[in-house]
């Protein structure tokens, strides 16, 4: 008897991913009839490193745990860390953060609104996209002095202030981008091929979601209206009452396929615009650190038992830090880290079953994966063959901010 | 119509009763101009009601799962389930905190993956990990570590089961290598 269905092993190393992800499908002619998903090939128990860390050393390391949402970790972090400790960040520190937080979540969107593209081909769209992201990264990169890693928050506030001249481009930034995201709208909303290949794909009814713990933007867009900043508010998203952006507030009805992922991403986009310009104008004056001195913080560790939860909702969906300090050391004991992925990935079984082939890389990009895990070793060469070394990378970066300053007429 | 995190305790309190160890209601203050509070309800529980307890719990909403994990105490394990309730209300989500210590000669608990499908990943991941053992879990194979992966090794065991040999000489200092060389230190 001929054989009717074929199997097609996706990853982990493969062109239509950006992580190591391992899709194992079972095909009949171009139907999915089976599959299987296997994660873990980047897996670098950072848990188990934050364990053996200091508190503030592992801030830093919960950072690196994710490549593009590198504000998400830390901020849950420092939530939990609050809590567990009892420590209370100034008015101050508490809008930065949010600023800062919601600067990610543009980046974070526009970055995801090119990677779909890319998936279903438009690789022009991509490169628009990314242009347009530019302008956040370069605000990012005049308040903190990085493109990424910002190392901006601390437990009890955040290292940097916001100066006039940051505010100034700040709401040049949210000019630039109202227009900006009324042309996203425009060719991704209203383009007729981008729909036929989103509408219907990666389709997740709310019951669904709802038992398979479907978190953030996906949540959202198959009608759930769970929104961290809405359900638990925290620093200055609790004066501003939040809400959770569902199709059905949009376009009457919520189908939580792609296509509906994109308008929430793109709809969000204008909310973080709103949020960030409430924070500016009502940005209160003050300190931004409850406890300067970090010995005096871990000293403080050291001496405090608590435990708690902290919950950010990062671009992507809610990231969860639970802490446990015992009293004896300046680090957690105990550090678990949820990323909104761990729960997301749990979606593409159920959206690839009866899907087309042509669809995986589709229901694959738009829960905006991320393995949190990546190996970051890079090795740059310049044309001559001479190794760029950390210290010349280093030096370029700092030109590179300093003319952006000059650019956008920011002074430090 | 959303509960406060009070009325949800007295409800789990009346299902649960003598099987509650140890309870708080923690508080804490958010918001800068229009501060509120918002309050967790934290248990500890028998863990024979273990059960009991989840399912008292969706039967008042049907939850969002936070996170479940563990830590190795010594003689037991420590096991932690976080669940989200009313999480589609502004300020209504109360997380609940359920704690209970699993002894180490009886590492078996119920699966909660009959009531949500999502507890799958959960699971998986605390009985690689841990070497606990769901009842009732069908997909029983490895998350994050790999399929080969040695049996009866759980990397965040502190005991005989975890894999402190192997952590032990990756973080051997070059003081510690030259002592046992025998070489002068310094």
């Amino acid at each position: 008897m001929a054989k009717t269905t074929y199997y097609v092993p996706i990853g982990p190393i493969h062109p239509a991913l950006k992580e190591p992800i391992r899709v194992e499908a079972e095909v009949e002619g171009e139907k999915i009839v089976k599959v299987d998903v296997k994660r873990g090939f980047a897996h670098r128990g950072i848990e188990y490193m934050g364990m053996k860390r200091n508190a503030i050393q592992t801030l830093y390391l919960s950072e690196r745990i994710c490549g593009i949402c590198s504000i998400s970790h830390p901020y849950a972090f420092v939530i939990g860390s609050e809590k567990a400790l009892g420590i209370e960040a100034p008015p101050r520190a508490q809008y930065i953060r949010s600023i800062i937080a919601e600067l990610e979540r543009i980046h974070s969107h526009i970055l995801w609104l090119g990677v779909i593209a890319h998936e279903i081909g438009f690789d022009s769209l991509l490169f628009w996209t990314w242009k347009g992201r530019e302008k956040v990264l370069d605000i990012l990169e005049a308040i903190t002095g990085n493109r990424i890693n910002y190392s901006m928050y601390m437990i009890g506030g955040v290292r940097r202030d916001l100066k006039e001249s940051h505010i100034r481009a700040l709401k040049d930034m949210i000019t630039y981008y109202w227009e900006f995201t009324e042309h996203m709208k425009e060719v991704f909303l209203s383009d007729p091929v981008y729909e036929a290949r989103t509408r219907g794909v990666a389709r997740v009814p709310k019951d669904v979601a709802l038992k398979l713990n479907l978190v953030g933007p996906v949540a959202r867009a198959a009608g759930l209206r769970m929104d961290i900043r809405q359900d638990i508010p925290y620093d200055a998203y609790a004066d501003i009452d939040v809400k959770a952006v569902v199709p059905q507030d949009i376009v009457g009805e919520a189908r939580g396929d792609a296509y509906d992922v994109t308008m929430v991403r793109i709809y969000e986009i204008e909310q973080s615009l709103d949020i960030i310009e409430y924070c500016i104008d009502n940005l209160p004056e003050g300190r931004i650190l409850t406890i300067p001195n970090y010995i005096a913080l871990l000293n403080k560790i050291k001496k405090t038992e608590g435990e708690g939860i902290g919950a950010h909702e990062a671009p992507r969906g809610e990231v969860i830090h639970y802490f446990r300090y015992d009293g004896t050391r300046d680090g957690p004991a105990v550090w678990k880290v949820i990323a909104p992925s761990y729960n997301n990935i749990n979606s593409w079984a159920y959206c690839l079953l009866g899907a087309e082939v042509a669809d995986i890389p589709v229901v694959v990009g738009y829960i905006d994966p991320c393995m949190c895990c990546n190996d970051r070793i890079a090795v740059v060469k310049d044309s001559t063959g001479k190794m760029l070394d950390y210290s010349y990378i280093h030096k370029k970066a700092i030109e590179k901010t300093r003319m952006l300053e000059k650019e956008l007429g920011v002074r430090r | 119509m959303t509960l406060t995190a009070e009325e949800i305790f007295d409800r789990l309190k009346e299902e649960l009763g003598d099987a509650i160890l140890n309870y708080e209601l923690k508080e804490y203050k958010m918001g800068v101009k229009k501060p509120r509070t918002y309050k967790e309800v934290w248990m500890e529980i028998d863990k024979s009601a273990f059960r009991r307890a989840i399912e008292a719990i969706f039967k008042i909403d049907y939850p969002h799962l936070h996170f479940i994990t563990g830590e190795d105490i010594g003689e037991a394990i420590r096991m932690i389930y976080s669940f989200g309730l009313f999480h589609e209300h502004p300020w209504g989500e109360v997380s609940i905190v359920i704690k209970f210590d699993l002894p180490k000669n009886e590492l078996i608990l119920p699966t909660i993956t009959d009531l949500m499908m999502g507890a799958e990943t959960n699971e998986r991941e605390i009985r690689e990990m841990l070497g606990v053992e769901f009842d009732g879990l069908k997909n029983k194979r490895h998350l994050f570590l790999p399929d080969d992966w040695p049996e009866g090794k759980y990397p965040w065991r502190k005991d005989e089961y975890g894999v402190d040999d192997m952590i032990k000489h990756t973080h051997k200092s070059v003081k510690e290598i030259r002592k046992e060389r025998g070489e002068q230190s310094g």
